[in-house]
């Protein structure tokens, strides 16, 4: 215990010795507390910002609305381009263009017409094979294009009205027919995924930077000493089992420390501007404490279980160049992981993807918080999840050591996880 | 404290690299374990640290299983390394500090021990800027700095200049003065003979050779006499010796200036110095043969290979 203390205290001077770390994180602290507090000195900054969509937050827009298209008439019209062919008789070209307010070219041939588009003449066009059948010819369809379903609805809508009104209801009549608004309130007894989709999202996110930056660190420090051939010396005054746990510990009490410095100057400071931004901040920073518990378990065990995995690692190679070859499967099984609780979060994070994926300790880490965060889970079932993940930390600091023991004076070629694991069981 | 080593085996896979290698060593004396590249002689000294384990044999210490847990060890390996990028005097106290030396008195013992071996003016400087001769003096300083009841050095000469060589040679002599129990290896025969009372000599994974060095020498030089000629070469001394003398001696070695030659058993050293005179043989030097433990050596080890 005494000498683990040792290793311990030695390692973690390693990280807060290098300047680098000291600088980044107090960097980062200082840009996330000005980032929340500089906008509430600023005079009128927050009230122009109210309107603004915060980061996270789906805005929904709605096409379909008329005072869209008037808001667009008085701004510069898109340049169109039209163009009818001999079969649809029944189309009738001032409508279908009046539909859509925009600057109409009409052309007598669809090879014109793409050539129009081709050349960017205009920025897309219609070829109205009928009455209700039409192609929009586009040079690139971008992700967010609406021209094409916009002009879709506004002639539907059109149709609409005429059909209306051949049946004989007035203009006003349909006017009337539409106006019915019906207001909802939401009253949420679960969880509202909506509201905690932000903070959800960047938790899971901080755990998956520390995986990925303070793995490799990890791995590098307990390769180190077979690096630099002073192994010999350690394994012969220290028992393995605490060098690779203080090693691997050092490593993830420093990505904690970091995170939790970095996260918490934008607690802290929101907590002294909260009045001046309203709350509006409160998607972000008003986590229920329960939640914010949780996520420390999960987070903390979950981060520890990979660090021992790239101790493992680490104990397989003997150089350190050898280490980010070895260590791609790991990052990519957390990925995986980290995927798997993204998608949870967009689309249901009670699937029963997020139901499996919230007891095996790879992906718990991640799973089993987005449930807790978004979904409705069950007491037990978090406290069960919680305890595997644990026995796993405790396997894996126990395969962890044996490997490194018994890779100790193995120089050369990585070991194959394989070969180790079968190595160290026989002792 | 009596070290002994019995019937030590070791495999690496499919291949028996020690042949069950026994030999013993007790405080205050050293033992030299020499043998050419190869020999076993850091796989016989890493079991003896419990780096890894034998396949068969016993360690005892005072009879009693040895343990390297219960012993302050000063164990200088055959991998040399230490922190490159941290300071001297930073990794000494870490590595003194390991082995169960409180924080203040592993800085003590640091200062002590690089003065000592003269490099203290580089306490603070990064390990990986000092010259290799001086990084292996640090590592020297910090395999002594715990104070060691046992001291094993693999090769401690390797690497190091004359003055260095000095400088270890007289700390080693001074560890052995204060009752440490020492054992290194060394294919530098030169070094071992001065201040080794034990020696094992290894050769393809057995010992060929074990026991008090000048015992050895004594044994090995028994029927042996070194002789020379003024007014004859060695060689023409040597042709002379074979040609007239082979009734009393063989012919066994001719050096740059003397011959020796072995007696045949019933012969004494009046019988064949009475009979040089009657021959006429302008004797230069005639003596008992001491041979230099380099010669012992090559006799045991530079055999078939």
């Amino acid at each position: 215990m005494k000498q683990f203390l040792i290793v311990l205290k030695f390692e973690l001077n390693n990280y807060f010795k290098n300047k680098s770390f000291v600088i980044t994180t107090f960097l980062l602290a200082f840009v996330l507390a000005a980032v929340v507090i500089v906008p509430t000195l600023i005079p009128g900054f927050l009230d122009e910002e109210e309107s603004a969509p915060e980061e996270g937050v789906y805005e929904e827009t709605i096409v379909d609305d008329e005072s869209t298209y008037e808001e667009d008439a008085e701004m510069e019209l898109d340049a169109l381009g039209i163009y009818v062919t001999s079969d649809a008789a029944d189309v009738d070209l001032e409508v279908a263009c009046s539909a859509y307010p925009a600057e109409w070219t009409t052309y007598d041939s669809e090879a014109e017409l793409k050539e129009a588009v081709e050349s960017e003449e205009i920025l897309a066009g219609f070829i109205m094979k009928g009455r209700q059948d039409v192609v929009y010819v586009v040079n690139n369809l971008s992700m967010y294009d609406y021209l094409g379903e916009s002009f879709r609805l506004s002639l539907a809508e059109v149709y609409k009205q005429q059909y209306l009104m051949d049946k004989g209801l007035s203009a006003e009549e349909i006017w009337e027919s539409e106006s019915f608004y019906v207001s909802v309130e939401e009253e949420v007894l679960g969880k509202d995924s909506g509201a905690n989709y932000a903070y959800t999202y960047i938790l899971v996110f901080v755990v998956y930077f520390l995986i990925i930056f303070y793995g490799q660190m990890i791995a590098t420090s307990v390769t180190t000493e077979k690096s630099n051939r002073a192994i010999e010396i350690l394994v012969t005054s220290v028992n393995s089992n605490s060098l690779i746990c203080g090693k691997v510990l050092a490593g993830a009490i420093a990505g904690v420390l970091q995170a939790g410095i970095i996260l918490g100057s934008g607690f802290v400071s929101y907590g002294f501007v909260k009045d001046a931004w309203g709350g509006m901040l409160d998607f972000l920073f008003n986590i229920p404490t329960e939640v914010l518990a949780i996520y420390a378990v999960f987070a903390v065990l979950s981060y520890l279980l990979y660090a021992f995995i790239f101790g493992m690692l680490g104990a397989l190679v003997s150089k350190t160049e050898d280490i980010s070859k070895s260590s791609s499967p790991v990052l990519m099984i957390y990925i995986a992981s980290f995927m798997i609780a993204i998608f949870g979060m967009t689309s249901n994070s009670d699937s029963m993807l997020m139901k499996v994926a919230s007891f095996i300790p790879f992906t718990s880490g991640n799973a089993m918080f987005v449930r807790v965060a978004m979904g409705s889970v069950a007491g037990w079932e978090v406290a069960l999840s919680a305890v595997l993940l644990g026995a796993s930390c405790v396997i894996a600091g126990v395969l962890a050591a044996k490997i490194f023991r018994f890779g100790t004076l193995h120089y050369g070629n990585p070991i194959k996880l394989r070969t180790a694991l079968k190595k160290a069981s026989m002792k | 404290m009596k070290l002994e080593v019995n019937e030590l085996k070791k495999s690496f896979g499919e291949v028996e690299v020690l042949h069950g290698v026994s030999f013993s060593v007790e405080s205050g004396s050293a033992l030299g374990l020499l043998g050419r590249n190869g020999a076993g002689k850091t796989t016989t000294i890493r079991i003896l640290m419990d780096v890894f384990k034998g396949n068969s044999g016993v360690i005892t210490m005072d009879g009693k299983p040895f343990s390297t847990k219960e012993y302050q060890i000063g164990y200088l390996p055959e991998e040399r390394g230490l922190y490159p990028k941290k300071t001297v005097g930073e990794q000494l106290t870490y590595l003194a500090m390991l082995r169960g030396i409180s924080a203040k008195k592993a800085k003590e013992q640091m200062k002590k021990w690089l003065v000592r071996m003269g490099v203290e003016e580089y306490e603070n400087r990064k390990l990986e800027t000092l010259s290799k001769g001086n990084q292996q003096k640090v590592q020297l300083a910090q395999t002594l700095l715990c104070d060691p009841d046992i001291v094993i050095l693999d090769e401690p000469f390797s690497g190091l200049d004359p003055v260095n060589a000095q400088i270890l040679k007289d700390v080693i002599k001074e560890q052995i003065q204060a009752g440490k129990l020492v054992i290194f290896s060394s294919h530098q025969m030169s070094y071992v003979e001065e201040f080794c009372d034990e020696i094992a000599i290894l050769n393809h994974g057995n010992v060929v050779l074990s026991g008090n060095l000048r015992e050895i020498k004594r044994e090995f030089g028994r029927d042996r006499l070194v002789l020379s000629s003024l007014d004859e070469t060695p060689q023409e001394l040597a042709e002379r010796l074979s040609n007239g003398f082979s009734d009393l001696l063989d012919v066994e070695k001719v050096q740059k200036d003397k011959v020796i030659i072995r007696k045949k058993e019933e012969m004494n050293k009046p019988v064949i110095l009475k009979r040089l005179l009657e021959e006429g043989v302008d004797l230069e030097f005639f003596g008992l043969y001491e041979p230099s433990l380099n010669d012992i050596f090559v006799e045991k080890a530079g055999d078939e290979a």
